[in-house]
């Protein structure tokens, strides 16, 4: 029986020191592939993907820059995408952030190689101007539950310091049970400043991340648009749903829109994930949601946006992993003990 | 076989085979890919129409009137903008899938299906009703199948306008939307469609702003009725004030056409239009309704083939915009994916206690602004010479009008509407001045219509105004009261508490004015508004209370966002004397403050031998019979109920515990009266002695018997001497 799938591409922070050495997996399969993103990273006088991932050892420095970071992540997320098991049809992709560029691709709405140059021209563009920054704040307990009143008191803070002269903060990205915020320093370190410090390590600051999806890259997403015009861009495949939780259709797709949004207010507006998660469930109630790797980040994100909708009935935690210990339905590709379910 | 699955497999076949009806060639104006997204919502409509019947066989759905046939709305919606306010008819799901590709982030398939199944999760009712209706899309819930959605969305067009003079604080609408309210052609002959095409006709020839798109469905029959050919387009081409449009609703280019250019003039001429569009209707009426058991076979099938999916096909294809396979391929993915999809919301848990249906009876209250009160000099210039009057004895009728001046001042979204209530100040002269001091856009002088009136309140609640309408007479609602039944009361109950339509609506009635009118003037029934869950019914007995009362049922409205009725009893508007020239009925103005809360009883004397519950009228004659007892030496206390519905009833036994015996002296008829639901809470509260006084089933008499059915002075006495068995004594 064919198991209906949602697939979801992950976004920056998801290539880390356990992932090092992800794609070799995927050498023998997607050799040409990869030597094409390499070849498009030596023309551009950058470091192989290829060389980057068999590094002896993860240094952050080097690894967490835009322009390294995007082009590995979206290199393992593709390869991992295109190699699902036979039974399983993928009904609808969606992506966070930067996973929005992964899923064009793996919807086949741009060519792997162009889907590749996108990714890593923003990348590198977010990495050559490097205009702000982002943090994480949760907003859920330790059930994963939403706690309402936080998440509108610490919004209405934002809210409150992106008025004041010289600070600029919003929301970047709805992930679930974590806010991402994007701000300039002014912004960022008021926040910091105005909210206890939780788990240890919250408010915690994003090496390497720009303030993406927020109005100050507005000058990036312009030279995107001029770097990339070339690009073509057709109707996926199959269904697409992006940061605004909406459903870009293989029929009826204007690809021209699509474009528009891609790189004008998917990088200037708040990329609402627990949306698109919400959507993916709604309109497609698939038997399982699949997570490309690298890494293992955003299963949380998944579980928590999902229980933020109620899917299946879930309220928290307990119920998710009653669900999950029942049906399996998130895996994670980037768990080893996960992968194996759709590999 | 079920004319579900003939049309699903003629679609199928047809489309397969390239075998579609003909029709004209697709008009300019749609974009390709908007087609395609209209397309989808027609197909997305049809899927759940197909799920729904089969939810209803499982046991799993409770609702399977379709919109199969009626799925080019999804092109009116499209022609729309989102934010435009739509009084649906219910066979318009494929609108609300439209206008969803409008906004960001829906999930209607689901929404929709939770609704089929009555799920707790189901956005618009929480699993009250299957309605189509959304908050985030401008839609609210309707279930009518009369077209009782009508005046109001004449009335939420009205507020369009005014919202541009006077902005409410609570606005809902944007400024330069317009309102849309759909219907079929059977329900255009009722007189509630009547009525409201007739109100919107009759503003805009005397140039209100009335942005109203008027759409009606014809599918050329209602349940079994035909409706006679060409009816629709001879009674609607020449309503003055009203422009027709026609369209083919088969036909999604030039639906979506014809709309755009009635939508055009609806918006920039602030005018209302009607928009004909001819539909087929394809299942019969409901799940259980068979077409050919009362129309021939050959006239269904004749429907059927003109099954506007197989049109949009058709059309799509010779617009270059869809090829037949990808029509047919979009066709099948969504049946599958709407019925996957169906199989997951039927999980979700349904109502299951008479406190969670009730829930929502009761709209949640919201903030307002602070006020600060109206400042000296608003009010000088406002009451000019009246203000003097102020600290001296007046009439209710005088007073009521003060207080709603004070409210007016205060409150700029307070609107009052109604028959005579502008220039002539009101058949009894309660609103007298009021126009002069606000201007007749916030009293407004309506035309002879009671349904019209309430709807134009209903209308202007949605958009954040209170709303102060005046019905004349008691007896006049009769003709409305579906108006506050079925609609105003009911919306915060299937919206789950969205949407609401606060209002405190002004009624002159009950008996005892000397030898004017009879019946229809002077009606004693108050039966019809009693029942109606959250309805609040107020009733003053003098000039005092209804001002405080006033204050308090603005409050209600404005804060709390209730539904108040406001019986006036027009006999005690000017009268001046508990007994001849004493001038106790007459009471100084109250500081605007003053409030009567919503659960306090008026306690007259202290007397433990006899209480009598009473109000209005009754309240009037008990303080007089009470003299005369007294004189008796019986000690009694008079209470005044003031608030009938829901029964004060806490603070009522507070107010009659110590007392021996009670008299309940109800002016209204026996039968549904007040004096039905006193004995019950009585009864059920094991109150010692008590019985009542009522007036008689009966109209009420024009002249000298004016009186003779209703409770009297000296019958007040008689009955109490009577219940403290005083004249066997």
């Amino acid at each position: 029986m064919t198991r209906r799938a949602v697939l979801i591409c992950p976004g920056r922070g998801t290539y880390n020191a356990p992932e090092l050495g992800y794609l070799k997996q995927h050498r023998p399969q997607f050799g040409s592939v990869l030597d094409g993103f390499d070849a498009q990273r030596v023309a551009l006088g950058q470091t192989t993907l290829s060389g980057l991932d068999n590094a002896e050892r993860f240094d952050p420095n080097v690894f967490t820059r835009g322009d390294n970071a995007s082009g590995l992540i979206y290199a393992s997320a593709f390869c991992d995408g295109k190699s699902l098991q036979d039974d399983i049809e993928v009904v609808a992709v969606t992506g966070n952030s930067m996973g929005w560029y992964i899923a064009l691709a793996l919807a086949g709405a741009v060519s792997d190689q162009d889907g590749f140059r996108l990714v890593n021209t923003m990348g590198d563009l977010m990495q050559r101007h490097l205009i702000g920054g982002q943090l994480v704040y949760p907003i859920t307990d330790e059930n994963w539950v939403v706690d309402k009143g936080r998440q509108h008191d610490l919004l209405e803070l934002v809210r409150r310091i992106d008025t004041k002269m010289g600070h600029d903060l919003c929301l970047s990205i709805d992930l679930g049970g974590l806010l991402v915020l994007a701000g300039n320093e002014a912004g960022l370190s008021a926040f910091e400043g105005g909210v206890p410090k939780i788990m240890g390590r919250f408010p915690m600051r994003l090496q390497n991340h720009a303030a993406f999806h927020s109005h100050l890259q507005t000058d990036v997403a312009a030279q995107g648009r001029a770097r990339l015009s070339d690009i073509v861009v057709k109707s996926p495949d199959v269904p697409l749903i992006d940061g605004f939780g909406n459903i870009w259709w293989q029929d009826g797709c204007d690809p021209a829109k699509m474009w528009e949004y891609t790189l004008g207010a998917q990088v200037t507006e708040t990329y609402n994930f627990s949306k698109a998660i919400e959507t993916a469930a709604k309109e497609f109630a698939p038997d399982i949601f699949i997570v490309a790797g690298p890494g293992n980040t955003l299963g949380g994100a998944v579980a928590q946006s999902l229980i933020g909708c109620g899917w299946k009935g879930m309220q928290n935690k307990a119920d998710f992993e009653a669900l999950q210990s029942e049906t399996n339905i998130l895996v994670s590709m980037g768990r080893k003990e996960q992968r194996s379910i759709v590999l | 076989m079920d004319r579900a699955e003939i049309v699903h497999d003629n679609f199928l076949r047809r489309v397969a085979a390239d075998d579609l009806p003909t029709g004209a060639a697709p008009k300019a104006g749609l974009d390709p890919n908007m087609a395609v997204e209209v397309f989808r919502a027609q197909v997305t409509s049809r899927a759940l129409d197909r799920t729904s019947r089969r939810m209803q066989k499982e046991g799993q759905g409770f609702y399977t009137i379709g919109s199969s046939g009626h799925e080019g709305m999804a092109a009116v919606a499209r022609a729309l903008r989102p934010d435009d306010i739509a009084f649906l008819h219910y066979r318009d799901a494929a609108f609300q899938l439209a206008r969803a590709d409008q906004v960001d982030g829906q999930t209607m398939t689901w929404d929709m299906l939770l609704s089929f199944a009555c799920a707790v999760d189901d956005p618009i009712s929480g699993g009250r009703h299957k309605v189509l209706g959304s908050k985030a899309l401008f839609i609210p819930p309707q279930t009518s199948t009369i077209a009782s959605h009508l005046p109001k969305a004449v009335g939420a067009a009205y507020s369009l306008g005014l919202a541009q003079r006077h902005a409410p604080e609570h606005r809902q609408l944007p400024k330069d939307g317009i309102a849309v309210c759909s219907f079929g052609d059977a329900s255009a002959n009722h007189a509630t469609a009547q009525g409201a095409i007739n109100a919107a006709g009759w503003s805009s020839v005397q140039s209100a702003p009335l942005p109203l798109l008027f759409v009606c469905e014809d599918n050329g029959i209602g349940i079994s009725t035909k409706t006679p050919q060409g009816w629709i387009a001879a009674s609607m081409k020449h309503r003055p004030g009203v422009k027709y449009f026609e369209a083919d609703g088969l036909d999604l280019y030039d639906t979506f056409a014809v709309t755009q250019q009635a939508a055009a003039y609806v918006r920039t001429r602030k005018k209302p239009a009607f928009l004909h569009m001819r539909m087929v209707r394809l299942y019969g009426h409901a799940g259980p309704d068979i077409a050919t058991t009362y129309l021939p076979k050959s006239e269904v099938e004749q429907d059927e083939a003109n099954d506007p999916l197989l049109h949009s096909a058709r059309l799509l294809r010779d617009a270059g915009a869809l090829p037949l396979n990808r029509a047919l391929e979009i066709y099948k993915q969504t049946q599958a994916r709407v019925d996957g999809v169906s199989h997951e919301a039927i999980k979700r848990p349904r109502l299951e206690t008479a406190e969670q249906v009730m829930a929502s009876i009761v709209p949640p209250s919201r903030d307002c602004r602070p006020s600060n009160g109206v400042t000296t000099q608003a009010r000088a210039v406002a009451f000019e010479s009246e203000l003097k009057a102020q600290s001296t004895p007046q009439t209710m009728s005088r007073l009521i009008n003060w207080a709603l001046t004070d409210l007016m001042l205060e409150h700029p979204e307070v609107v009052m509407m109604g028959e005579d209530v502008g220039l002539k100040g009101g058949v009894y002269g309660v609103t007298q001045k009021l126009q002069k001091r606000f201007g007749p856009s916030r009293v407004i002088d309506s035309l002879l219509d009671e349904q019209s009136i309430l709807g134009l309140a209903i209308g202007l609640g949605h958009n954040g105004f209170v709303p102060i309408p005046e019905i004349q007479f008691l007896a006049y609602l009769h003709n409305a009261e579906d108006q506050l039944r079925g609609e105003a009361a009911t919306l915060p109950f299937f919206s789950n508490g969205q949407f609401t339509n606060p209002m405190v609506l002004r009624i002159a009635g009950l008996g005892y004015q000397k030898g004017f009118g009879g019946h229809f003037h002077n009606d004693n029934s108050l039966a019809v508004l009693r029942d109606i869950p959250g309805l609040i019914i107020a009733c003053p007995s003098c000039g005092a209370d209804a001002a405080a009362m006033m204050r308090e049922a603005v409050r209600l409205a404005r804060e709390e966002q209730r539904v108040v009725v406001f019986v006036e009893p027009i006999a005690l508007y000017h009268t001046r004397d508990l007994e001849d020239g004493d001038g106790a009925w007459m009471d100084t103005y109250s500081s605007p403050e003053k409030r009567i809360g919503l659960d306090e009883v008026g306690v007259h004397g202290n007397g433990r031998e006899l209480a009598i519950v009473t109000y209005g009228n009754g309240h009037y004659l008990s303080r007089q019979a009470a003299k005369i007892l007294e004189t008796q030496g019986i000690k009694t206390r008079v209470i005044d109920l003031r608030w009938l519905a829901p029964l004060p009833k806490s603070s009522l036994l507070d107010a009659i515990a110590g007392c021996d015996n009670v008299l309940i002296v109800d002016e209204c008829r026996g039968t549904g009266g007040q004096a039905e639901g006193l004995m019950a809470l009585f009864v059920e509260e094991k109150v010692g002695n008590f019985t009542r006084l009522v007036a008689q089933d009966s109209f009420i008499a024009t002249g000298p018997a004016y009186a003779v059915t209703m409770p009297s002075k000296d019958s007040i006495v008689e009955a109490a001497r009577g219940l403290l068995k005083r004249d066997e004594q």
